[in-house]
């Protein structure tokens, strides 16, 4: 196992090293350019330019920008002129993961429940209940549902906060609304992986060695049924984690997603690198994470092991 | 373990079996050929238990419905999707408009079809393409491991970690905007989530017992991924199928709320909801028309996908 | 088995925690993270009713983040707002005039080019004066290169500005010298008749403390306790997306500081901003065009400069745009009452003319001065086809449907609809084609719009100061604005003679004839000036509103 997870720490460096390289090049081949001031003037452009060193070689800025990253220094953004990265980052990580981690545990321990009783209750009322729930949330798109949300809790009924991120009773409705295509997901994979492993054969021979129901419900099928939510969990923390820009905007929470747009949007350069690093560091460790749970959940597999 | 005798081995205990118990009925050479029932290939009794399914049957149904609308509807109109109106801003459903209006008074009837026929296009185009690509590759990975695997798995962790909207405008630069530019956008990136979940389906499956009695018995490789991992993880690809067509409804709406969706004046379910979504406290109908025809296209995939799930799930074949 | 134990915790720690959860971040980040602590109020911003607390806030919202808060380096409207109610303009415009601030008085030479202001004792908020030299050391930075500010051209009506500006200079030889702590001389290239007005409202000519920008460097004003301030209030916080302001107790004027407290929160989405302010949340509110009818009876509009318009570039490849009479009919074949109200639900006012009435004239507005023959609000169908048909006689040209043009637009909000509402009415009036092109917003001011790469496409201007001028200096053929590659020599001849004009009456004949020049040219397609609607808390007094370099103005606001 410990030389796995070296070879795969190495891996991971070699793909993050890889991902780097590719979006580096990649943004500047996006049309437009980060100083977008409608008023701008050539010569002013020029100076902007030679601030940031792109007047330099494309290769030259590459070595460049790699060798301050061995710093953990994203640089300066280009929108937000006297702001670095890591700042920006620092400040709305926190609100993102935050948010996230809340709409997460909500959306798998919810979705896992409703997945797990729709499967017992097969064909009947409580299964089509949970399959509705799980359609609903598959089924409205997230700005639609974060709108709702807001006009019926927030304004309607007055019960919650509007928007804003000051306490805890301002994060359950963005929490909620960003659950909730989650919680869909999570149900159905559920439901359809509990219904996979029901027809094994060691679900048949725990049965019929006498285990009670929910011994074998939970010792057996769950536990081999959760493999494919794991695999989804990956990418899903790590997207969820670092903020979603739906959501974000509309109750106004100030996370990082919104910058991870915008920066697409304004061009700025350290910023789109800045955070797709950052992002993609994530991802590969949430990845990697999920890899090694594989073992530890599914005593079958036993990775690294010929 | 438990000390508890079950019931039908008390009985047998206390009624010994004897042999006058049994009789001897002999062999019908002629009910041993017969065929009780027809001989269906795999798609076939697929088919006919879907057919059986009447949820799944509904929501075949509704999709069918939707997509004929979407071809003929706005032909059938005699309102063009671009024509405004100033006096029927906002409308209200009536004769004149079906559905209503929408800011500019053009009519909604229309251009929720007009909408249909790319956002229906869109979700299935891209994610069919995904989970074929996604399949194939995933199942490779998964069956294959080593090496393979490993460099294919960190291709897409690079894939997954480049910000879609990057790819999406580049496309868009290469190709201009429209439904292909979304799709080909999309299926850059989409690839990657279908691999990585078949990938771990078919770790899993590869390890099953019939697959390694399919080795043993020297099966080649091709035929165990055809005839016993494919149709294993069938049940499990429809319903992430039927999840990833409203993903990519969602992808195209939500890059039309950022405002890298199509070119103007064509419009999809997106950008309806889109649109509308600014007025939710004024005209909460305009939210309604958009959120019902996705609602319910998410709600027949669904049961469809549910269904398709059962029809072809190898272990239920022949049941009714 | 650990395994499964695990999970089960896990599981149930998971329910738990989404709903009751530990803190959330914003709770303690902005107290501890700030050295804000030195004021000790302003690390509690959750609490912010201020009927409970006697406190007398001010709040609001802003769409979107400034880009900088420093005073040489702010590059938007949203951006000089807030530094203008940090740092001491030399004289400040306050509805519409131009009243002393860090000035008490001034002269101006009787060539217009040398202006000489005579400071007030105004201190820093650490306490130290405010000297002539932070405003000469101001404008030096701005020019410099090495600052890459975006907004540098502003200063350009400087001595030397231009030069130091592009490297041929030094920055200490720049025409604003300082004889003595409370007098300042700025010398100009040319007689500037609108000069004061540009000095009240942007921030980019406030004075900035060279000891502060030398310690943080790069990171000047990059929060709070990054710049010092010498206006009405100084910034405690701008984390968190909140940007949180309190009275500068050294300030001058400190005991016409109106406001304990003013929080501007960034809240991109507006019907979120319209839900905050209904349930009490905010004092102020942009309405968002679409909800402006729901607030019919309440609410008040400004304008706030903003003119929209649709460049024509005349040397396109597509032939027709080059042809007078063709630009014409595009002109006339518009209904802008229609458009407008298609549009932009009536809020904004439709619009013929390129010149924006509110601008300073000689006396009064230019507006109520001159009137130019512009474009019927209603267009002119059949005068539209006239100039068509005429046009394409001119070009050899069979039938309307044989001309296809191009118009450009961004991805930007509202301007979608602005382009199918247009497409529709050419299409249906002139019978030609009319395809969209969108582009990313980030394109169309860097690589569409100054390079020409367009046929017809949307834009508009801000002023930065209340002059005809900055409308029309758009279409001189050598101007770097000239998106429409517009090039008449008459025009030029007109505005280059208005640069060095003193006569203010002469000046402002000059420029009208200039734009009836434009008008009957059919150089550009104007379309609206945008009015702004807003609700305001009864109990606020002193806000004022403008049009040119900033919309709102809170510095002297109050509680009634």
């Amino acid at each position: 196992m410990a030389k796995y997870i070296a070879k795969r720490t190495v891996a991971a460096v070699v793909t993050l090293l890889a991902l780097i390289t590719i979006v580096f090049f990649l943004v500047r081949l996006m049309p437009g350019e980060p100083f977008t001031n409608p008023k701008l003037t050539p010569e002013i452009k020029a100076n902007m330019i030679a601030y940031y060193g792109f007047d330099k070689p494309l290769p030259v800025q590459y070595v460049e920008y790699l060798k301050n990253l061995l710093h953990g220094d994203f640089g300066f953004s280009m929108k937000y002129t006297n702001r670095t990265v890591n700042d920006i980052i620092g400040e709305t990580f926190p609100f993102s993961a935050d948010l996230g981690i809340r709409a997460l545990c909500m959306a798998v321990s919810i979705g896992l429940v409703l997945g797990i009783v729709a499967a017992r209750n097969r064909g009947n009322g409580i299964d089509f209940f949970c399959v509705i729930v799980a359609i609903l949330g598959t089924s409205i798109p997230d700005f639609i549902m974060g709108a709702i949300l807001q006009y019926f809790f927030g304004i309607k009924w007055g019960l919650l906060p509007v928007a804003l991120y000051k306490g805890i009773e301002y994060t359950i409705l963005p929490a909620t609304a960003l659950a909730f295509y989650t919680i869909a997901s999570v149900s159905r994979l559920m439901r359809a992986s509990m219904l996979e492993v029901v027809q094994q054969d060691y679900i048949k021979t725990a049965k019929s060695k006498g285990l009670s129901d929910f011994r074998v419900t939970v010792k057996h099928q769950i536990r081999n049924a959760i493999m494919p939510v794991i695999t989804l969990m990956g990418p899903m923390v790590a997207s969820v984690l670092t903020g979603t820009f739906v959501v974000e905007s509309i109750f106004a929470v100030p996370g990082m997603g919104k910058y991870y747009v915008d920066s697409v949007n304004n061009n700025d350069y350290s910023m789109i690198l800045g955070m797709t690093v950052f992002y993609g560091a994530f991802l590969i460790l949430c990845n990697l994470i999920v890899d090694i749970l594989y073992g530890v959940v599914d005593p079958r597999i036993r990775i690294g092991k010929k | 373990m438990s000390n508890e005798k079950s019931p039908v081995l008390e009985q047998q205990e206390q009624e010994p079996l004897t042999a006058d118990m049994f009789v001897v009925v002999g062999k019908n050479e002629a009910a041993m050929d017969a065929i009780s029932r027809p001989n269906l290939s795999f798609w076939q009794d697929a088919w006919r238990r879907l057919k059986k399914n009447r949820p799944a049957f509904i929501g075949l149904c509704i999709v069918a419905l939707y997509g004929l609308l979407a071809i003929f509807a706005p032909m059938l109109s005699h309102y063009s999707y671009t024509a405004m109106d100033p006096n029927a801003m906002y409308a209200l459903p009536s004769l004149e408009h079906w559905l209503g209006c929408d800011a500019t008074g053009r009519d909604l009837w229309v251009r929720v079809w007009m909408g249909a026929r790319v956002s229906l296009t869109i979700g299935l185009c891209a994610a069919t393409i995904n989970m074929c690509v996604g399949a194939v590759i995933g199942g490779l990975c998964g069956y294959y491991g080593g090496k393979l695997d490993m460099i294919v798995m960190r291709i897409v962790d690079v894939i997954y970690g480049i910000p879609s909207l990057i790819i999406t405008i580049l496309v868009m630069l290469v190709l201009g905007r429209g439904i292909h530019t979304l799709i080909v956008a999309m299926c850059i990136v989409g690839w990657v989530g279908t691999c990585r979940f078949v990938r771990g389906e078919v770790y899993r499956l590869k390890e099953q017992d019939y697959v390694l009695a399919a080795k043993v018995l020297g099966v080649p490789d091709f035929t165990i991924i055809i005839r016993h991992i494919i149709p294993n993880i069938m049940g499990m690809m429809v319903t992430n199928l039927c999840m990833a067509i409203p993903g990519a409804i969602f992808q195209e709406a939500f890059l039309s709320y950022i405002g890298l969706g199509i070119a103007p004046p064509d419009c999809s379910w997106g950008i309806l909801a889109k649109e509308s979504i600014a007025v939710l406290q004024m005209y909460p109908f305009q939210v309604v028309i958009p959120a019902f025809f996705i609602c319910t296209t998410m709600l027949a995939l669904n049961l469809l996908g549910d269904g398709l799930r059962d029809a072809v799930d190898p272990k239920l074949r022949g049941t009714e | 088995m650990k395994a499964k134990k695990f999970l089960a915790l896990a599981l149930a720690a998971a329910l738990a925690l989404s709903v009751a959860g530990c803190s959330v971040p914003g709770q303690t980040t902005p107290a501890a993270s700030t050295p804000a602590a030195s004021t000790p109020a302003s690390s509690t911003p959750a609490a912010s009713t201020p009927a409970a607390s006697g406190e007398k806030v001010f709040r609001y919202a802003v769409s979107s983040e400034a880009t900088s808060l420093d005073q040489q380096k702010t590059n938007s409207v949203g951006d000089n707002e807030l530094v203008r109610s940090m740092q001491e303009l030399l004289v400040r415009v306050v509805d519409g005039q131009i009243e002393p601030a860090g000035a008490e008085s001034w002269e101006i030479s009787p060539d217009g080019l040398t202006y000489t202001f005579h400071l007030r004792e105004n201190k820093w908020s650490d306490g130290q004066p405010v000297v002539a030299g932070d405003y000469v050391y101001a404008l030096q930075r701005l020019m410099d290169p090495a600052t890459a500010s975006p907004y540098s051209f502003i200063g350009e009506y400087i001595v030397n500005a231009r030069e130091i500006e592009v490297g041929e200079k030094d920055p200490s030889e720049l025409g604003a010298t300082a004889p003595d702590d409370s007098t300042l001389v700025l010398q100009l290239v040319n007689p500037t008749a609108y000069f004061l007005s540009l000095l009240g409202s942007a921030s980019q000519f406030t004075p900035c403390r060279k000891d502060y920008v030398e310690q943080y460097g790069e990171t000047f004003a990059a929060d709070g306790e990054k710049n010092v301030y010498s206006g009405p209030y100084k910034l405690v916080s701008s984390a968190n997306q909140v940007y949180i302001f309190e009275p500068n107790e050294y300030f001058w004027n400190a005991e016409k500081v109106g406001f304990d407290r003013v929080e501007v929160n960034v809240i991109a989405d507006s019907n979120t901003q319209v839900a905050m302010y209904n349930n009490g949340e905010l004092d102020y509110l942009n309405v968002p065009t679409e909800q402006v009818p729901a607030y019919d009876d309440v609410d008040e509009a400004y304008m706030n400069g903003s003119e929209d318009w649709v460049y024509i570039n005349a040397k396109s490849d597509n032939k027709v745009l080059g042809n007078s009479n063709f630009r014409l009919a595009l002109n006339y074949a518009l209904n802008r009452v229609t458009y407008n109200q298609l549009a932009n639900n009536n809020v904004y006012e439709p619009w013929g003319n390129e010149v924006m009435p509110m601008v300073s004239g000689v006396k009064g507005f230019y507006g109520d001065e001159y009137t130019p023959n512009g474009y019927p609000l209603e267009g002119d169908a059949a005068k539209a086809q006239e100039y068509l048909q005429a046009a394409m006689s001119e070009l050899g040209i069979a039938s309307p449907s044989d001309i296809t043009i191009q118009f450009t637009t961004s991805d930007n909000a509202g301007w979608k609809k602005i382009a199918e509402v247009i497409q529709e009415q050419w299409q249906t009036t002139l019978g030609i084609k009319v395809e969209i092109r969108q582009v990313t917003y980030s394109e169309i001011y860097s690589n569409v719009y100054p390079t020409h790469d367009f046929e017809v496409g949307y834009g508009g201007w801000s002023p930065d100061y209340p002059d005809p001028y900055t409308y029309l200096e758009l279409f001189i053929s050598d101007n770097v604005y000239n998106y429409s590659n517009y090039a008449n020599a008459e025009f030029d001849e007109l505005m280059k003679s208005t640069r060095t004009e003193t006569d203010a009456q002469k000046r402002m004949d000059t420029l009208a004839k200039a734009e009836q020049i434009l008008l009957d040219d059919g150089a550009v397609v104007p379309l609206q000036l945008r009015n702004q609607h807003y609700l305001l808390d009864d109990d606020i007094g002193g806000v004022n509103f403008y049009f040119s370099g900033f919309n709102i103005d809170w510095a002297y606001g109050y509680y009634k």
